[in-house]
C-alpha cells in the first residue's frame, strides 16, 4: 500500500493505455478529415487537463469513500450548495465559507454512517435531497447574489506560468491525497477499514473517526470543485453539479478502486478522470450526436470494467 | 491390502503447484468405502489442497483421481458432488442470514410448481437435523443465531442432505462443544458402517485414535505412510508429521508463585445475561486459562475487557486505578496497554487482502509515526523483527496474508499485538486449526511473555492447552467464576468437572474449590450444561 503512487497497477495500465487509444483515434478522425491533429497539440491537452480537474477534484475526494466501501451520492448537491453559499456572501470569505460547507455536509455524513450505521448509499442521497430543498427554500423568494468572486474566476481559468489554474490546485490536492493515502496512519487506515472494518476496529483503529474524515475530506474536495465550476462558468445555479456524480465514481471505478472497498491507487483515479474527460471531448468533436456520445460513453465504461477485471483479477 | 474390488477413492501421482510452490508432489492414495481415513500433518504440508482436488475446487496439475477405479475430471465441485462427494471445510460455507432449512437445501431445493415447496423442505431440514441428532435447533431459524458449535452442526446435517458416498471433513470438530462432538462421533461411525468413505482432517490425536481406521501422514505436499491406525504410536505418528522429535509440548511452568500488585483486577463484571458477577485479579507473569464450556461466557468476558461489548457493568482496575476502557483504541494505549488475539483470525484478526507488513503493523501506527508521517524505516525494522521472532515464513512482507497457511496467519495477528508491546493480553482460543508445530511455538511464546512481566488470559477449548500453559484456570459456567483451579488441581477431571459446575466425589484439592463458592451439585443445571446451553438461546 506504501506504494500507491509510483507503482503502476494493471487497472492503471490499461487507462493510461486507453487514453492514448483514444488520442491517436481522434487525431486519425481529424487527420482523415483534413485537419490537423489537433489532439496532440500541447494547447488541447492543457485545455483538456483544465477541465479535468475540476472532475478530477471531486473523484479524488470520492475515491476516500470508496476505498472504504462506502459511497457518497451527496456530491452533486454539496457542491451546488457550497458553489451557491459562496457566491451570495462573495468576497474572500467565499471560499472558506464554501470549504466550510462541504466540511460539514461531510461531517454529517460521516456521522450518520459512522454512528447510526445507515447504509452510506441512502443517507448521502438523503443528504442530497436535503440539500437540494434548502437550496430551492435559499433561492426560491428572492434572487441572491450568484456572481463568482475574481479568486473563484482566477482557479478556475487564470494562468500562472502559462499553466491553467486548476490544474495546480489539482496537483496540489493530489499531492496532499496521496500522502495521506501512502505516508500517514490516517491513510493506512482507510485501507484497512475498507478491506475489513471489524479487524480494524479490533486493532485499535478508531473506524469512527475514519469513516468521518473521509467523508468531510469528500465533502471539502466536492465545495472546492463548486467553488471552481462557479468560477469558470462566471456564476453559480442550481444543478451545477448533477453532470458529476457518475463521471466521478466512473473516475475512480475504472482507475481500478474496488468497489468494495480496500483497494486502489490515487494514479489509478487520476488516469481514471483523464480518460472520461478525453473521451468526452473526442466524441463531442467527432460531432456525434448526443444519444450517441452517451452510448459509446456507457459502453466505453462497461468495457473498462470487465477488461480490469479480467486483468486485476478479482477476489470477493 | 490386496481386495479385489477396486477402491472406491484412487489418487495416481497427483501433484499441484501454486506459483513456484509444490503445493502437492506425486501423490499417492488408496481410500476404500466403508472406512474412516485420517489426513494428517502440519498445516501447509498440502492437506487441504488434497481435499480441494478430491472436492472438484482445485484442478491438479498432473496426475489421476480415480473413483471405483475408473478414472474422473472434475471440472467444478458440481462435478464432484454429482459422483457423491460432499465437503465440510474449516471455512463454513453457510449463509448468515438465510434460515438453516434453506441452507441445507441451498443447492438443490424441492420445488413444486418451480417455486421452492417450504414445507418439504422444512420436512427435509427436520429429517437431517434428527439425523446428526440436533432435534433442537429449529430449522427456521436464522444461522447467525447460532453458535459456532451448532453451525457446524448444521454444516454436517446439509453434507449429508447429498447422500454422500465420500464425504470429506477438514477440521470437522474444531468448532464444536462437548456433546456435539459425541454426536459427530457417532454419525461417522454410522456413515462408515453404511459404506462411506470418511476423510477425516483433525489435528487432535485423540480423536484420530477414537476414530480412525487408517491414516496417511503428509509432510511438505508429499504423502509419507499410509498404515492402520493402531499400527503406530502417537510419537511416531507426531514425528512422521513433524519430522522431529517433539519432547515437550509445553514449556515448563513458572516455579514461584505470583508476587506483587495485580496488574488487572476485576470485580463484579456483569453484562447482559451472558457475564453474572466476574471477580478476579491478573498479576505479571502469570498465565491464567478460561475454562468451561464454549459459550458460557469467555468470549463475552474478553470482549468486555477490551472495551466492545456496550453497557457492561462492574469494575475494572488496571494497576489498581479504575478505569472505563471504551474501545480496542483505548485499551491498547498507555497506560493500559491491552491486547486481543480474538477468535475468528479472518474475520477480526485480519485484513487479509493487505500486506503481512500491513497487517503486522496496524495496532502500532501511533508508534511508527514520525511527525504527520508513519516512519518507513522504523517500520520496516519493527515488521523485519516480528517476522524473525515468530518466525514467520514468508520471503516478501508485501504479500498479501491472504497467501499464508494458518498457522502463519495467525502468527501475524500475535505479531500485530507483541509489536505494540502489550502489559495484558488476552487470547481467545489461538491455536485453533493450527498445526502441531506451530502450537508449541505459540506455547513458548506465552511463557515468554508471561516471563517478561505481562499477563496473559487464555480461553481455549482444548484441555490439553489449559492444563500445559496455565498457571490457574477460571472455570465459567453460564456467566459466572465456578471454581478457581491452581497448580496441581489443573487436570482433565477437574477441568471436566468445573465445565459442568460439578464437584467431584473425592476432589483432590477441596480447599481451592471453596473459591469458586459455588462448587456444589446441581443436578438440572448440569442436564443443561450438557444440552449445550447456547444451543436454548435461539
Amino acid at each position: 500500500m506504501r506504494l500507491a503512487l509510483p507503482t503502476f497497477d494493471r487497472p492503471s495500465l490499461l487507462a493510461a493505455g486507453s487514453i492514448l487509444v483514444i488520442l491517436l483515434a481522434g487525431s486519425a478522425y481529424t487527420l482523415s478529415m483534413g485537419g490537423a491533429a489537433t489532439f496532440l497539440t500541447p494547447g488541447y491537452l492543457l485545455q483538456q487537463l483544465q477541465i479535468a480537474s475540476f472532475l478530477g477534484l471531486i473523484a479524488g475526494g470520492l475515491m476516500m469513500v470508496i476505498l472504504l466501501g462506502h459511497i457518497d451520492l451527496s456530491v452533486p448537491w454539496t457542491l451546488t450548495t457550497a458553489a451557491v453559499m459562496a457566491t451570495a456572501v462573495g468576497g474572500p470569505a467565499a471560499i472558506p465559507l464554501a470549504l466550510a460547507i462541504g466540511c460539514a455536509v461531510g461531517v454529517v455524513n460521516g456521522l450518520g454512517v459512522a454512528y447510526l450505521r445507515v447504509p452510506s448509499m441512502i443517507f448521502t442521497l438523503g443528504v442530497n435531497t436535503v440539500l437540494q430543498g434548502l437550496m430551492v427554500l435559499h433561492t426560491g423568494g428572492y434572487a441572491p447574489q450568484s456572481q463568482a468572486t475574481p479568486l473563484m474566476a482566477f482557479l478556475a481559468t487564470g494562468r500562472v506560468l502559462g499553466l491553467p489554474a486548476a490544474v495546480l490546485v489539482w496537483i496540489a490536492v493530489s499531492a496532499v491525497l496521496v500522502v495521506i493515502l501512502t505516508r500517514t496512519p490516517l491513510g493506512r487506515a482507510i485501507y484497512a477499514v475498507g478491506n475489513r472494518e471489524a479487524a480494524a476496529y479490533l486493532s485499535g483503529i478508531g473506524t469512527n473517526a475514519v469513516v468521518i474524515t473521509c467523508f468531510a475530506l469528500c465533502g471539502i474536495c466536492a465545495a472546492l470543485a463548486g467553488c471552481m465550476l462557479a468560477g469558470y462558468s462566471a456564476k453559480a445555479y442550481q444543478g451545477m453539479g448533477n453532470a458529476y456524480l457518475l463521471p466521478a465514481i466512473a473516475a475512480v471505478v475504472i482507475g481500478g478502486t474496488h468497489v468494495l472497498g480496500g483497494r486502489g491507487t490515487y494514479t489509478g483515479t487520476v488516469l481514471g478522470t483523464i480518460l472520461i474527460v478525453l473521451l468526452q471531448s473526442v466524441l463531442s468533436v467527432m460531432q456525434m450526436p448526443d444519444a450517441g456520445r452517451q452510448i459509446i460513453y456507457g459502453l466505453v465504461i462497461i468495457a473498462m470494467l470487465l477488461a480490469f477485471r479480467r486483468a486485476g483479477g478479482t477476489e470477493g | 491390502m490386496t481386495s479385489i474390488a477396486p477402491p472406491l477413492l484412487g489418487l495416481s501421482a497427483v501433484s499441484k503447484r501454486y506459483g513456484g510452490v509444490h503445493a502437492l508432489r506425486g501423490v499417492d492414495l488408496e481410500g476404500r468405502a466403508g472406512s474412516i481415513h485420517a489426513v494428517l500433518g502440519e498445516n501447509g504440508a498440502g492437506k487441504s489442497t488434497l481435499m480441494k482436488i478430491v472436492a472438484g475446487v482445485v484442478r491438479p496439475d498432473e496426475g489421476q483421481i480415480r473413483i471405483d477405479g475408473r478414472p474422473v475430471a472434475f471440472a467444478s465441485p458440481k462435478d464432484a458432488a454429482a459422483q457423491g462427494i460432499a465437503c465440510i471445510f474449516q471455512e463454513l460455507s453457510l449463509v448468515p442470514d438465510l434460515s438453516i432449512a434453506d441452507n441445507i437445501s441451498i443447492t438443490n431445493p424441492p420445488r413444486r410448481f418451480g417455486l421452492i415447496d417450504r414445507r418439504a423442505q422444512r420436512r427435509r431440514a427436520e429429517e437431517l437435523l434428527a439425523r446428526v441428532g440436533c432435534e433442537d435447533i429449529h430449522p427456521l431459524s436464522l444461522v447467525k443465531d447460532l453458535p459456532l458449535s451448532r453451525r457446524q452442526m448444521v454444516e454436517i446435517a446439509k453434507a449429508l442432505g447429498r447422500d454422500p458416498r465420500i464425504l470429506i471433513l477438514d477440521e470437522g470438530t474444531s468448532a464444536l462443544t462437548g456433546g456435539d462432538v459425541e454426536r459427530i462421533y457417532a454419525i461417522v461411525r454410522r456413515l462408515r458402517d453404511e459404506g462411506v468413505l470418511l476423510l477425516y482432517i483433525s489435528h487432535r490425536m485423540n480423536e484420530i485414535r477414537d476414530l480412525a481406521d487408517r491414516c496417511s501422514v503428509f509432510r511438505n505436499g508429499a504423502h509419507v505412510e499410509t498404515f492402520d491406525t493402531d499400527a503406530r504410536s502417537d510419537d511416531e505418528i507426531v514425528r512422521m508429521m513433524v519430522g522431529r522429535d517433539i519432547h515437550t509440548v509445553f514449556p515448563p511452568k513458572r516455579a514461584e508463585a505470583r508476587a506483587g500488585a495485580p496488574v488487572l483486577e476485576v470485580r463484579g463484571l456483569t453484562w447482559a445475561e451472558r457475564l453474572r458477577d466476574v471477580s478476579f485479579a491478573l498479576h505479571p507473569g502469570e498465565i491464567v486459562g478460561l475454562g468451561g464450556l464454549e459459550g458460557q461466557g469467555q468470549r463475552e468476558l474478553l470482549l468486555a475487557l477490551f472495551g466492545v461489548l456496550r453497557g457492561v457493568e462492574g469494575e475494572v482496575l488496571v494497576d489498581g486505578v479504575p478505569r472505563r476502557i471504551s474501545g480496542p483504541g483505548q485499551a491498547k494505549s498507555t497506560p493500559i496497554g491491552m491486547a486481543l488475539i480474538p477468535e475468528d483470525r479472518k474475520t477480526e484478526g485480519l485484513m487479509l487482502p493487505m500486506s503481512v507488513a500491513d497487517n503486522v503493523t496496524a495496532a502500532s501506527l501511533s508508534r511508527l509515526r514520525r511527525g504527520p508521517f508513519i516512519d518507513a524505516e522504523a517500520e520496516r525494522r519493527s515488521v523485519e523483527r516480528m517476522v524473525e521472532r515468530l518466525r514467520i515464513k514468508v520471503d516478501d512482507v508485501r504479500r498479501p496474508v491472504s497467501t499464508l497457511s494458518g498457522g502463519n496467519q495467525q502468527k501475524v495477528v500475535i505479531a500485530k499485538w507483541l509489536l505494540n508491546e502489550p502489559r495484558i493480553v488476552l487470547m481467545n482460543d489461538p491455536t485453533r486449526g493450527i498445526d502441531v508445530g506451530t502450537k508449541q511455538e505459540i506455547y513458548q511464546l506465552l511463557r515468554d511473555l508471561a516471563d517478561a512481566g505481562a499477563a496473559v488470559l487464555l480461553f481455549s477449548t482444548d484441555y490439553a492447552e489449559l492444563i500445559g500453559c496455565c498457571d490457574r484456570v477460571l472455570m465459567l459456567y453460564e456467566g459466572r467464576v465456578v471454581r478457581v483451579l491452581e497448580g496441581g488441581e489443573i487436570d482433565e477431571m477437574n477441568l471436566v468437572a468445573g465445565a459442568f459446575d460439578l464437584s467431584l466425589a473425592a476432589p483432590p484439592a477441596a480447599a481451592g474449590a471453596a473459591d469458586g463458592g459455588r462448587a456444589h451439585v446441581d443436578g438440572a443445571r448440569s442436564d443443561a450444561a450438557r444440552v449445550d446451553a447456547r444451543g436454548s438461546h435461539v
